[in-house]
């Protein structure tokens, strides 16, 4: 096992071939496994392109990402979705379930995607829908459900594969304080029972206090990066 | 296959656009089914009442006038090749048919009735009267029998070609299926026929045959050509003297295919159109599926497994749709049955599934190169 789950080594990202736009430069950290930490920044500030860059979306135009030791650029696409698929999850603004499926093969598809025996993917998914509250919902359609539920199905989702890290962006942004709260709840009770490390993208500053690291991105650049003793839960 | 669970999940999910494709194929392979088996069945009519009932092969001397001499080495070269069904050695003459002052001319054919039966089905086209070839029997067709007021056990003279006249009775009177037959032809038996040609036994004016596929007329006349045993005598098939309608066969042909291969185009076209709307619907799905780990090529099947499905679906009812229209076709507007040629059909489903295979290539092209970025940034 590699001494560090995540390493982002330089990272820079450059837009455009004729005219020239710098989305981050020299971005330098790395997250050990379970960590809770964010990554906090103004709009425009660079921390969506880098949440892509360490979530293996997106390539860097400079320096590189080390998962688990592994040095990503050298996977190829193929390799990179298979590595987002095993050792990652990822939670969106937006929900992004799929109509088309119900609410427990939404949750159950990075499973089915892994190539794992669908039954035992199944009863996976039911305890984690169970975890975040949401039995008796399996059957019904993504589409019959409440936001606030919705992105816990997609957290579900996110949760499926047993990820080591889940990149959160901007997580809570379409919901209302009280499902806000809840999530954070859930987070970190996935945290602290399952030691999932968790990397919440957000602009909100009294989100980012909720978490025991906080970096600070402006302008592209990695300008703080503090440890936050007084979010840790309670023992 | 997992491709395929989300392949069939999108399409339950839009069941108006997805019936709608499904059912432009299946109208398309329905068009392809029925107008094939159409054309070919209409050909097969045409080639059968052309040569279906007369000689499609026909061995004479070489030299005018001549008789051939039938030894037991042709029979054998004839019993020994299996495309020839039958050969019937005939006398023919022309005589003329003398009533009052007027003259009717006649193409006389002798044979035993049996022999003959093979090739123009004479017991079977009988109108009136009983098939009968023996004595002075002489059996004519049914509007040279109306022409000169005839009917069976009646009298009738023939002035032979060297001027004699034959008094001969009338047993029977036939519909031999064409006009030209009705009006001139006339069967004797083969006896007379000889006295009339003074012919010795195993003497004859032609052999006539016919094959077990009209087609291999041609190879079927090679070959006894080549034979020695045929030394001497001239052979003639039926294509090489019906060109004009082989022409006409082919030109129907190609004109077929012409119609069928733009109703697949027309087809294609469709489906393309639709599942490239299809993919743009889907962007979003396909984004998260790969934002989730589903590598590229594995999405781009997804598109591949609904056109299959689609493909499938829609051929399987074209291919019902067709044999439908055959039916009530043959049943209700048309004079010869329409026969589905399954060979045909299986190659018309085939050619469906394909057809929506390729239209998905581009669909699935694109959806193998969508970066799931693009749509998750975009919410």
């Amino acid at each position: 096992m590699a001494e560090h789950l995540l390493v982002a080594d330089g990272l820079g990202k450059t837009y455009g071939d004729v005219v020239k736009t710098t989305a981050l430069s020299d971005v330098t950290f790395s997250v050990e496994r379970g960590e809770f930490a964010s990554v906090i920044g103004q709009s425009g500030s660079g921390k969506s392109t880098l949440l892509n860059l360490i979530g293996l979306l997106d390539t860097p135009t400079t320096g590189q990402v080390l998962v688990d030791g592994r040095e990503t650029a050298a996977l190829g696409r193929r390799g990179r979705a298979r590595l987002r698929n095993e050792l990652l999850g990822f939670v969106f603004q937006f929900h992004h379930l799929l109509p088309e499926f119900s609410v427990v093969e939404n949750v159950l598809m990075p499973g089915l995607i892994a190539g794992r025996d669908a039954r035992r993917s199944r009863v996976r998914a039911e305890e984690v829908l169970a975890l975040l509250g949401l039995e008796g919902l399996e059957d019904k359609n993504a589409n019959e459900l409440s936001g606030g539920q919705k992105q816990r199905v997609a957290i579900g989702r996110a949760l499926l594969n047993e990820p080591a890290l889940v990149l959160a962006d901007e997580p809570t942004g379409n919901l209302d304080t009280a499902n806000t709260a809840r999530v954070y709840e859930l987070f970190r009770k996935v945290n602290a029972e399952l030691g999932t490390g968790f990397l919440i993208v957000t602009h909100d500053r009294s989100v980012a206090q909720q978490t025991d690291r906080i970096l600070e991105i402006s302008d592209g650049r990695l300008v703080q990066d503090v440890r936050n003793t007084y979010a840790a839960p309670a023992p | 296959m997992l491709s395929l669970r989300i392949a069939a999940r999108f399409l339950r999910r839009n069941p108006v656009q997805s019936g709608l494709i499904a059912a432009g194929i299946a109208v398309g392979i329905g068009v392809q089914v029925f107008l094939g088996s159409l054309i070919t069945s209409l050909q097969q009519n045409l080639v059968d009442e052309t040569v279906g009932s007369s000689p499609q092969v026909t061995v004479v001397a070489a030299a005018e006038g001549d008789p051939v001499d039938l030894t037991p080495t042709m029979w054998d070269a004839l019993s020994r090749d299996d495309r020839v069904t039958t050969a019937v050695p005939v006398r023919r003459f022309s005589a003329i048919y003398r009533r009052k002052a007027e003259s009717v001319p006649l193409q006389v054919v002798g044979g035993d009735l049996g022999a003959l039966d093979t090739i123009y089905d004479i017991s079977k086209r009988v109108v009136a009267g009983r098939a009968r070839l023996s004595g002075d029997a002489v059996i004519v067709g049914k509007d040279f029998a109306k022409a000169n007021g005839l009917a069976p056990g009646d009298a009738a003279t023939l002035v032979l070609p060297d001027g004699r006249v034959a008094g001969r009775t009338v047993t029977a009177v036939a519909d031999f299926g064409a006009a030209a037959a009705n009006e001139t032809l006339a069967f004797v038996p083969a006896g007379f026929a000889g006295d009339v040609l003074d012919l010795g036994d195993g003497q004859y004016t032609a052999v006539e045959m016919q094959v077990s596929d009209v087609f291999q007329s041609t190879a079927v006349a090679d070959a006894l050509r080549a034979d020695p045993a045929f030394a001497g005598t001239k052979v003639t098939e039926w294509q090489s003297q019906n060109r004009d309608l082989l022409t006409a066969l082919q030109s129907q042909s190609s004109s077929s295919y012409t119609i069928q291969a733009f109703v697949l185009i027309a087809v294609a076209l469709g489906i393309a159109s639709t599942l490239a709307i299809s993919a743009v619907q889907k962007t979003r799905q396909i984004g998260i599926l790969k934002a989730m780990g589903m590598h590229d090529s594995r999405a781009g099947r997804i598109f591949l497994w609904q056109a299959a499905l689609l493909g499938v679906t829609g051929a399987a009812v074209g291919v019902g749709v067709g044999l439908a229209l055959i039916v009530l076709f043959s049943r209700f507007a048309s004079t010869f049955t329409i026969t589905p040629q399954w060979s045909f059909v299986a190659v018309s489903f085939a050619v469906g599934v394909l057809v929506a295979l390729l239209s998905s290539l581009i669909p699935s092209r694109r959806t193998s190169r969508l970066d799931p970025i693009e749509v998750i940034q975009s919410g």
